[in-house]
C-alpha cells in the first residue's frame, strides 16, 4: 500500500510538472497532419500575398491570390459543391471584415467548379496582439478543411482598443464587441434570480430526510400546503407575464428584424483560364525516401509562341524553384519555399513546337517536414501539382501534372 | 456505540444533521446535474446554443426544447416522487446555465476571445418554472407532460426573444443584406466551423411566410410532450433502490 501511495505521489508530481512547466503556445493548424494526397490534389493556392506582416490593432491585412480547383480531385473527397472560403487563424485574433471570390462577397458557402481557377481576397482586421499563423483555407462539405500556406503575422497594441462598428439599416451605429451585452446579462440574471427564488422557497425548509420519511409513510400530501400552491400559482403567472411583457417590449424597441440569412451562393465567377502553352506527359515518377527527393520524367511540348523554361514546381503549398529561371519576391513563407529545390536535366529554353523529355527533380527537406512523403502510404498514391514555365520576358504559363508515384527505398 | 444505535442524541442534533445532509445533498446534486446535463446539452444541441448565428426561428426553436426536456423530466420524477419537491426542472436548468456560463465566459471568451454577446446560452428558466408549477398544482405526471411540457416548448422562443431581437436587426454589409447575428458569425472567425454546417432556416415551412416561429414552437412543444413521457421513465428508473441489497 505504501508503495502504491509513493508511486501515486510520483505520478501526480510528474503530471503537475508536465502540465505546469511546459505549456507551449499552439500555433499551427494541423496542416502537416492532413493527408498529403488531399493537399496535393484538391485546391492549389498560388500568387499569394499577405499585404502586411506587422499590423496594429484595428489595422487591416489583405490576403490575396488565386486558387485552382484541381481536375484530378480525389474520389475520396466530396466535390466542392458546397465550399466556404475560410481563414486559418487561432480563433478571432483577427476578424474577417470581407472575403471575395471572383470579386463577389462570399459570407456564405459557394459552389466551385472543378478545373477552374478563382481569384480571392480576404480582408482581416487585427484584434488581439500576438504572433499568429494566418493560413488560407477552403472548407469543403464532405471533405473537411483544405488548408493552404500560412504566414506569421504580428499584431501590436491592445485588444481593449479594438472597435468593430456597424451601422444598421435602422440607422444605429453599434460596436459588435459589446453590443447587446448588458441586455443579455440583464435577462439572464433576472431569470436566474427568479429560478433561485423558486428553489429557495422550498429549500429553506427540510429538503431530503424528513420529507423522504413522510413520503414513505404515505403522508406525502402533508408536504405541500395551500400556501405552497398559491406561491406556485404566483410564480407561474409571473413567468408568463414577464415573458409577455419582455417580448412586447423587445418588439417595440426593435420593430424591424429579419431572419438569419442562409443558402449556398451559386454562379461564382472564375478567373479567365488561359490555356497552357506547354503540354506535359508524365512518363514516370518516383519518390526517393532517403534523399527526400521526387524525380519525374516529363515529356514537354511547347505549343506556344515563345521559348519557355521550367521555373517552378508547386505541390501542396510547397514551392520548388529553379533560381536560374525564377526567384520569389512575394515574401512567401520560407519554410514552404525551396529556392533552389528544382533541378531539370536540360532546362535550356524549350522552343515553340519543340518536344523534349527531361528529368525533373524536386528535392528539399519540406518533403519530410510537411509530411508530403507520406503520400506513399495514402490510399490513392498519386502526386499532383502545377508546373510554372517562364519565357524570356517573364510571361508565365501553367501546366498541371497528375500521375502515379512509386516510392524508392534504396 | 454499535451500528444499531442512533447517531444522534437529541431532536436538535437530528435537525442539525438533517440540514447538513440537505446542504451537502443540494451541493452534490447541483453539480452532478450540472456536469451530466451539460454534457448531454453539448452533445445534442451543441452549436445551436453556442452561437448567435445558429439561433434561428426554425431549428433552434425546435431542437433545443426537445433535447433539453430530458433531464428536467427525470429529475422532476425523482424529487417529486421521493421528496414531494417541485423544483426538479428549475434546478436542472439553473445547473445547466451555471455550467454553460462558466464555459462561455472562461472558454469561449477568456480563452478564445469570442465576444460574450455572440456565445451566450439560451434562457431556459421560464419553461422550467412552468413545468415545476404545473406538477405542483396538478400532482399528475400526465398533466405535467401535456400542459407543462407544452408550455416548456411554447415559451422558449418568446422567453429568448428579448435577447435575440437586437441581433436580428438588418444591416447592409458590403452590398448584401445580413442580420447582426450573421455578421457576428462572419466576423468572428471559427476555423473549425465552416458556414455550410450551420443548420438554420432549413425546412419546408414556406407556406407560413415569415411566421414560422410559432409553428416551430408548437411542433417543439408536441415533441417535448413525448420526450417528457420517455424521460420521466428514466427518472422512475433512477429513483428506485432496487440495486441496494436488502439485509
Amino acid at each position: 500500500m505504501k508503495l502504491l501511495n509513493k508511486w501515486s505521489a510520483v505520478a501526480l508530481m510528474a503530471a503537475v510538472a508536465a502540465t505546469s512547466f511546459y505549456a507551449p503556445t499552439a500555433s499551427a493548424h494541423g496542416e502537416k497532419s492532413q493527408a498529403a494526397f488531399m493537399r496535393m490534389r484538391t485546391i492549389h493556392w498560388y500568387d499569394l500575398k499577405w499585404s502586411k506582416e506587422v499590423v496594429k490593432v484595428n489595422d487591416t491585412v489583405e490576403v490575396t491570390g488565386k486558387f485552382h480547383v484541381f481536375e484530378g480531385w480525389p474520389e475520396t473527397v466530396d466535390a466542392p459543391e458546397n465550399a466556404f472560403l475560410n481563414i486559418g487563424i487561432p480563433g478571432p485574433v483577427f476578424i474577417r471584415k470581407a472575403s471575395y471570390i471572383g470579386g463577389q462577397l462570399v459570407p456564405r458557402s459557394v459552389r466551385l467548379e472543378i478545373g477552374k481557377t478563382y481569384d480571392f481576397k480576404v480582408v482581416l482586421k487585427a484584434r488581439r496582439p500576438g504572433d499568429w499563423h494566418v493560413h488560407t483555407m477552403m472548407n469543403v462539405k464532405g471533405g473537411g478543411p483544405i488548408i493552404g500556406p500560412g504566414k506569421w503575422l504580428t499584431i501590436e497594441g491592445s485588444m481593449a482598443d479594438f472597435k468593430n462598428p456597424i451601422t444598421t439599416l435602422t440607422g444605429a451605429t453599434i460596436d459588435l464587441e459589446n453590443y447587446n451585452l448588458e441586455n443579455t446579462y440583464f435577462w439572464h440574471t433576472l431569470w436566474y434570480v427568479f429560478g433561485l427564488a423558486w428553489i429557495l422557497y422550498w429549500v429553506r425548509r427540510p429538503v431530503f430526510l424528513p420529507r423522504f420519511l413522510l413520503v414513505n409513510a404515505g403522508r406525502a400530501d402533508e408536504l405541500v400546503s395551500g400556501t405552497d400552491k398559491k406561491i406556485g400559482m404566483v410564480f407561474a403567472a409571473a413567468t408568463v407575464l414577464i415573458v409577455i411583457f419582455a417580448m412586447s417590449a423587445a418588439n417595440g424597441k426593435y420593430p424591424i428584424t429579419i431572419p438569419l440569412q442562409a443558402g449556398t451562393m451559386r454562379g461564382i465567377k472564375p478567373a479567365v483560364d488561359e490555356k497552357s502553352a506547354v503540354s506535359i506527359k508524365v512518363e514516370d515518377a518516383t519518390y526517393r525516401v532517403p534523399g527526400r527527393a521526387m524525380r519525374m520524367k516529363l515529356t514537354m511540348t511547347n505549343n506556344g509562341n515563345a521559348a519557355v523554361r521550367l521555373g517552378e514546381f508547386y505541390t501542396a503549398s510547397v514551392r520548388f524553384l529553379d533560381s536560374d529561371v525564377y526567384k520569389d519576391t512575394s515574401g512567401y513563407p520560407e519554410d514552404l519555399l525551396a529556392e533552389d529545390g528544382l533541378s531539370v536535366s536540360d532546362n535550356s529554353p524549350l522552343a515553340p513546337g519543340e518536344t523534349r523529355t527531361v528529368e525533373v527533380t524536386a528535392a528539399d527537406a519540406a518533403w519530410e517536414v510537411y509530411r508530403l512523403a507520406d503520400i506513399i502510404y495514402d490510399p490513392d498514391s498519386r502526386f499532383a501539382g502545377l508546373l510554372f514555365f517562364f519565357d524570356a520576358a517573364g510571361n508565365r504559363t501553367i501546366s498541371q501534372v497528375d500521375a502515379p508515384l512509386i516510392p524508392s527505398f534504396m | 456505540m454499535s451500528a444499531l444505535n442512533s447517531a444522534v442524541r437529541s431532536h436538535a442534533e437530528a435537525v442539525q444533521v438533517s440540514r447538513t445532509v440537505d446542504y451537502i445533498g443540494l451541493f452534490v446534486f447541483f453539480f452532478v446535474v450540472c456536469g451530466s446535463y451539460h454534457i448531454h446539452a453539448m452533445l445534442t444541441m451543441g452549436d445551436w446554443d453556442f452561437w448567435a448565428d445558429w439561433k434561428d426561428r426554425r431549428l433552434w426553436v425546435t431542437v433545443t426544447p426537445i433535447v433539453l426536456i430530458t433531464f428536467p423530466a427525470a429529475v422532476q420524477y425523482f424529487l417529486w416522487e421521493r421528496f414531494r419537491q417541485p423544483w426538479g426542472a428549475t434546478v436542472c436548468v439553473l445547473a445547466l446555465l451555471f455550467g454553460e456560463w462558466i464555459n462561455r465566459y472562461f472558454n469561449f471568451w477568456g480563452w478564445t476571445y469570442f465576444p460574450v454577446n455572440f456565445v451566450f446560452p439560451a434562457i431556459l428558466t421560464p419553461g422550467a418554472i412552468l413545468l415545476d408549477t404545473v406538477l405542483l398544482l396538478s400532482g399528475s405526471y400526465l398533466f405535467t407532460a401535456i400542459i407543462g411540457a407544452m408550455g416548456w416548448g411554447l415559451i422558449f422562443y418568446p422567453g429568448n426573444w428579448p435577447i435575440m431581437a437586437p441581433l436580428h436587426v438588418p444591416v447592409e454589409y458590403n452590398g448584401m443584406l445580413m442580420s447582426i447575428a450573421d455578421i457576428q458569425g462572419y466576423n468572428y472567425v471559427r476555423t473549425g466551423t465552416p458556414e455550410y454546417i450551420r443548420m438554420v432556416e432549413k425546412g419546408t415551412l414556406r407556406t407560413f411566410g415569415k411566421d414560422v416561429a410559432p409553428v416551430s414552437a408548437f411542433f417543439s412543444a408536441f415533441m417535448s410532450i413525448l420526450i417528457y413521457f420517455m424521460w420521466h421513465f428514466v427518472g422512475r428508473w433512477f429513483a428506485t433502490v432496487r440495486f441496494i441489497k436488502q439485509s
